[in-house]
């Protein structure tokens, strides 16, 4: 693991950034999911969702070696989260 | 773990627990002090004597009760509340308020002639405050403004809580139960620091995230509107919205009476114990009405409820009845409980109030390390200046802060919890008066600290703080007016608890206070914790010996 950076703009905004972006795609996927979002309180349960995984990726991001390696690993993180929940929502709907 | 969690991982985490800490550490000090005590907060509202019941009637009469009011009351048809009290629950008073916000609490019984007996009900002024203090920390601003921020400084808790936890992960098991009391101060502090934050972790973790959620839920929900819903949340969550399941119609009609209501709650659901009933829209076709109660059996937020309609006595909604809840509102109720504490009964409470102390712990020797970190020791930088080695500037308006901050909370809350009780009765809205007594201790201790430095204040503030404290049960005396024998006998259970607790504390702040005198005299020298310590307000000397220099050098 030599030459871990520190980068804490690097790394921080991409917590900041793509950690919210996949905790809210990711939320989304939960609310589509299954019986779908209409079901009795199920908004306050995916709203619930959006902090813990926001903040477990703000909390291990300053784990990738560098700035740049976890915008692309969340990057491409949150472009299949977001693909999945465009799908979902097609499907459901 | 050693092999996971490289040297690097621990050099890049220590810096995220750091920085995080030291700028959620202050905050998070009030709120756990706070918190602590908003366990108790129906035993303290007792103690003050705010929270204690208006006269109430018998149940049978309830009836009545809610005619009479309603007809010469017409600011009550829209929302009012039939409190049930008595060990039996089987006596009720009336109550409603005038305006959403500010509002005037009004209280209604019967006289034995059956006319009403209207009344203003005093507002709770010293709960009302620990809540406040506990939700935002004191911040100015307002509830709104508050809460926001203590959401933002509880995300930095949870980080700091994860990144903590990395940096501890290499010497897991080696160091935890070990107090190496002999060993430095900082190894000192550093153990105990870490026993009580991993012997905490879940409850730490389980508060922090419920607070982040408490805080910033506003917005989370603006975002998966627009992310998530495509703008149609607001249906979605009316559509399960317990409070809109009655539509309104305003037709008259007659309602049943409360006691045929109760036991109808009772048939559906037994271990429910009904606490009030708040009704919407009464006498009218479109009445709906909430059935409050407990059920120890289930984790619940702070009270469970069911939706019926006065009139017919159909249930309309169980969503938030313990036992009868669908699967995501049981989810979402489990985690309002962890934070409140609202399951398992007294020894959870206890548990929660001691956890919540503990807490603050975990933040005042969180702020020592950092000080003890970049502390200037006498042996290792001799550079010829003389006996005494001055200590950063940070680091002396740290400690300070950590002093004034800290005991400026334990003070201001104890006054304001005293005047609370003296003061009932006496004023209406008591609740301006002990925003003051807490404003005027807390800032008051912060300046003190700031101007004449830790080592100074520290001995002085645990002193005035003790004294704040020891108010609690004088103000019990001094309220009294019984002969002392009878005291006990008269006061509640909860309302000894409430004395006891609190001399307990203002003895353990004396002790604390002869320690911190006993260190500033006899401590090390070179420490911010040592009387010859320069106020805070001074730049570094070395700045000014640098300058001398310069001077000379001309």
């Amino acid at each position: 693991m030599a030459g871990m950076q520190r980068d804490w703009i690097g790394k921080t905004s991409a917590g900041l950034v793509l950690g919210l972006g996949l905790a809210f795609a990711l939320a989304g996927l939960a609310a589509w999911c299954g019986e779908g979002p209409g079901a009795p309180n199920k908004t306050q349960f995916v709203m619930w969702l959006v902090a813990p995984i926001w903040l477990g990726v703000q909390s291990l991001v300053y784990l990738f070696r560098s700035g740049a390696r976890a915008w692309i690993w969340l990057g491409t993180a949150n472009l299949l989260a977001f693909s999945g929940l465009v799908l979902c929502r097609h499907l459901a709907g | 773990m050693s092999r996971i969690v490289s040297s690097e991982v621990v050099r890049i985490y220590k810096g995220v627990h750091t920085w995080t800490g030291v700028i959620a550490g202050l905050a998070l000090f009030i709120a756990f002090y706070a918190g602590a005590i908003t366990v108790f907060e129906g035993p303290l509202s007792r103690w003050t004597a705010e929270g204690e019941p208006p006269q109430s009637i018998p149940i049978d009469r309830a009836e009545r009760l809610i005619e009479r009011v309603l007809a010469e009351r017409p600011d009550a048809q829209a929302e009012f509340r039939l409190h049930l009290t008595g060990p039996e629950r089987d006596r009720v008073y009336l109550a409603w308020q005038e305006g959403r916000k500010a509002a005037t609490q009004w209280t209604a019984i019967l006289d034995a002639e059956g006319a009403p007996v209207v009344a203003e009900r005093p507002t709770k002024g010293a709960a009302d405050l620990v809540d406040h203090v506990h939700r935002t920390a004191a911040l100015p601003g307002g509830l709104e403004f508050g809460t926001t921020v203590m959401g933002l400084v509880s995300a930095l808790y949870v980080i700091a809580l994860v990144s903590g936890l990395i940096v501890w992960l290499p010497s897991a098991g080696k160091d935890l139960l070990a107090l190496r009391l002999g060993r430095g101060v900082k190894r000192k502090w550093l153990d105990a620091h870490n026993l009580v934050g991993i012997a905490s972790l879940p409850f730490h973790l389980a508060i922090a995230l419920t607070a982040v959620v408490f805080g910033l839920h506003d917005s989370i929900y603006a975002g998966l509107d627009r992310i998530v819903y495509q703008g149609q949340m607001r249906p979605l969550m009316q559509a399960s919205n317990p409070f809109a399941v009655a539509k309104p119609d305003a037709r008259p009609a007659a309602m049943l009476p409360p006691s045929e209501l109760i036991e109808r709650v009772r048939t559906l659901e037994p271990g429910l114990r009904p606490l009030k009933l708040q009704y919407r829209r009464a006498g009218t076709r479109g009445a709906s009405l909430v059935v409050w109660g407990e059920d120890r059996r289930h984790l619940v937020r702070l009270m469970g409820f069911t939706v019926m309609s006065p009139v017919s006595g159909e249930i309309l909604d169980t969503q938030y009845l313990p036992g009868h809840q669908g699967l995501w509102s049981r989810i979402v109720s489990v985690f309002f409980a962890l934070h409140f504490g609202t399951f398992g009964g007294e020894p959870v409470r206890w548990g929660y109030f001691v956890l919540g102390l503990a807490g603050t712990f975990l933040f005042y020797s969180g702020n020592l390390l950092w000080i003890e970190s970049r502390r200037r020791s006498l042996a290792r930088a001799r550079d010829g200046s003389g006996e005494h080695i001055a200590q950063r500037r940070d680091t002396r308006i740290m400690a300070a802060l950590t002093v004034g901050v800290g005991l400026g909370c334990i003070g201001g809350l104890s006054l304001a919890i005293a005047l609370g009780k003296l003061l009932h009765g006496q004023v209406t809205h008591p609740g301006p008066w002990l925003w003051l007594g807490y404003y005027a201790l807390f800032l008051g201790s912060v300046i003190w600290a700031l101007r004449l430095g830790a080592a100074r204040a520290a001995a002085p503030l645990l002193l005035v703080s003790a004294m704040a404290t020891l108010c609690i049960p004088l103000a019990s005396l001094l309220i009294a007016q019984v002969p002392l024998s009878q005291l006990f006998v008269r006061s509640g259970d909860a309302v000894v608890a409430v004395d006891a607790v609190a001399l307990c504390a203002a003895l353990g702040l004396l002790w604390m206070a002869w320690l911190a005198r006993r260190r500033a005299r006899k401590g090390a020298t070179d420490s911010v914790w040592s009387l010859s310590e320069p106020s805070p307000l001074q730049p570094n000397p070395t700045a000014i010996h640098q300058h001398r220099e310069s001077i000379h050098g001309q």
